[in-house]
């Protein structure tokens, strides 16, 4: 009988010690954590139009702005990727008389900047790949088609190029749940992209927050 | 889902997303928000050295669908109007045959034009340099047509005023020089309703002919 106790608590005692080597093989780092990954990020935004920009051509904050991004996740605390885009800015002035030419032309003008940016971009990330919340620095650099038309009243004067653009920001990752493939993004990014034509002196300047789902996968 | 269907399905939903965000920035504008008047003057003539002025009898149609003479009710309207405004600016309506100082023009200018553009199949006309300046609408002729190429109408139609120096005539070479033009355009310009008002515009930016 003394012996059937004993038997029974070693199998007892052996058996929370499996339960916790158990324990142990499920608590391994999830393979977001071990392995570089890939991440796609849809994004709204939100665009401030500042500097000489805002100044002489378009000052009205624009929400028709989306992104695509995709990103390759390194182990490290690097991220690098591509991202396309579609930018629009557009603002009305009541009507007014302009000199063009040495004519008066009366009008209601209608100032419009289209973009479609395409950017490689690389991301330095300031938590560990398993953290719910991972902010990073955020700098890119690519070119933009740049639609520049302005309308005086249904007439249009347009200018189309493709042009240099860069940006830098600051953003954070939001998981959903530990070890989860989905998540938010929050970013803000100054963007300027290069043009020199007509009102737009100095380039496309703004300031850019945005809202992003992510999906990872690996 | 294998790696590659997942980046094509994206760069598909990226293409629907892109294309589906084209704009028309003007389907808010109103009609006579879309009218633009556009006044040029011989800016070395001083306008109060002018006492007369007559006007011709029925509006001239210009283009190069072909030309003519109109006399219908928006003519009528248009030609009363500007005796008035000219009246009202201090000048004196006299018959042509009484030597006028100045001499009104008034002609609708129909021009239409088949246009033919290279096209980059993926980014529109994004390569061409636009259709910038001051051409009129698209028309409704926009196609794709064989190859990279796309065809399309534009069709104009507006207002020419101008005035003419009879005081100031190089009678020897036969010249006559135009001190003041007015160029009317935009939407809603065919219609007799919009006329006074779109004359009064055109004469109130040209304060300079005042001579009273």
């Amino acid at each position: 009988m003394k012996y059937a106790k004993l038997w029974i608590l070693v199998l007892l005692f052996s058996g929370a010690a499996r339960a916790q080597d158990a324990t142990n093989i499920y608590s391994m780092p999830s393979p977001f954590d071990r392995y570089s990954h890939y991440l796609a990020t849809g994004r709204v935004t939100a665009a401030i139009p500042i500097g000489t920009f805002a100044d002489q051509y378009i000052d009205k904050t624009s929400l028709e702005n989306y992104s695509l991004s995709v990103e390759w996740i390194f182990q490290g605390a690097l991220s690098a990727g591509g991202e396309v885009g579609y930018a629009y800015f557009q603002t009305r002035l009541p009507r007014q008389v302009y000199q063009l030419d040495g004519q008066d032309v009366s009008a209601v003008q209608t100032r419009t900047l289209t973009q479609y940016p395409i950017q490689g971009f690389v991301n330095y990330h300031l938590a560990g790949r398993s953290a719910i919340v991972r902010p990073y620095v955020h700098l890119s650099a690519g070119g933009s088609f740049v639609d520049y038309s302005l309308f005086y009243g249904n007439l249009a004067d347009q200018q189309q190029k493709f042009q240099f653009a860069y940006g830098a920001g600051l953003g954070s990752k939001f998981l959903f749940k530990k070890d989860g493939s989905l998540g938010a993004d929050l970013r803000v990014k100054y963007s300027q992209t290069a043009l020199n034509y007509d009102y737009v002196t100095k380039g496309i300047s703004s300031i850019n927050a945005s809202f992003g789902l992510f999906y990872r996968w690996w | 889902m294998h790696m590659t269907n997942k980046i094509m399905l994206m760069t598909l939903l990226m293409g629907t997303l892109l294309s589906a965000c084209t704009n028309d920035p003007l389907r808010d504008l109103s009609i006579e928000d879309s009218q633009v008047f556009i006044t040029n003057r011989n800016k070395s003539v001083d306008f109060r050295q002018y006492a007369t002025f007559s006007i011709v009898d029925s509006v001239l149609i210009l283009g190069n669908q072909g030309y003519g003479t109109s006399l219908s009710e928006i003519d009528v309207t248009i030609l009363t109007r500007v005796i008035a405004k000219m009246q009202e600016l201090g000048y004196q309506y006299v018959s042509a045959s009484n030597n006028p100082d100045v001499g009104i023009n008034v002609a609708q200018i129909r021009n239409s034009y088949l246009n033919v553009a290279p096209m980059n199949p993926y980014w529109g006309n994004y390569w061409g340099g636009g259709w910038g300046g001051w051409g009129g609408g698209w028309g409704p002729g926009m196609g794709y047509g064989p190859g990279y190429f796309t065809y399309y109408q534009t069709n104009e139609a507006y207002w020419y005023l101008e005035m003419i120096d009879f005081k100031n005539s190089n009678v020897e070479n036969q010249e006559l020089d135009v001190v003041w033009n007015a160029q009317i355009r935009g939407s809603g310009i065919g219609s007799t309703q919009q006329m006074g008002r779109i004359v009064d515009a055109v004469f109130e930016q040209s304060s300079y002919l005042k001579i009273n």
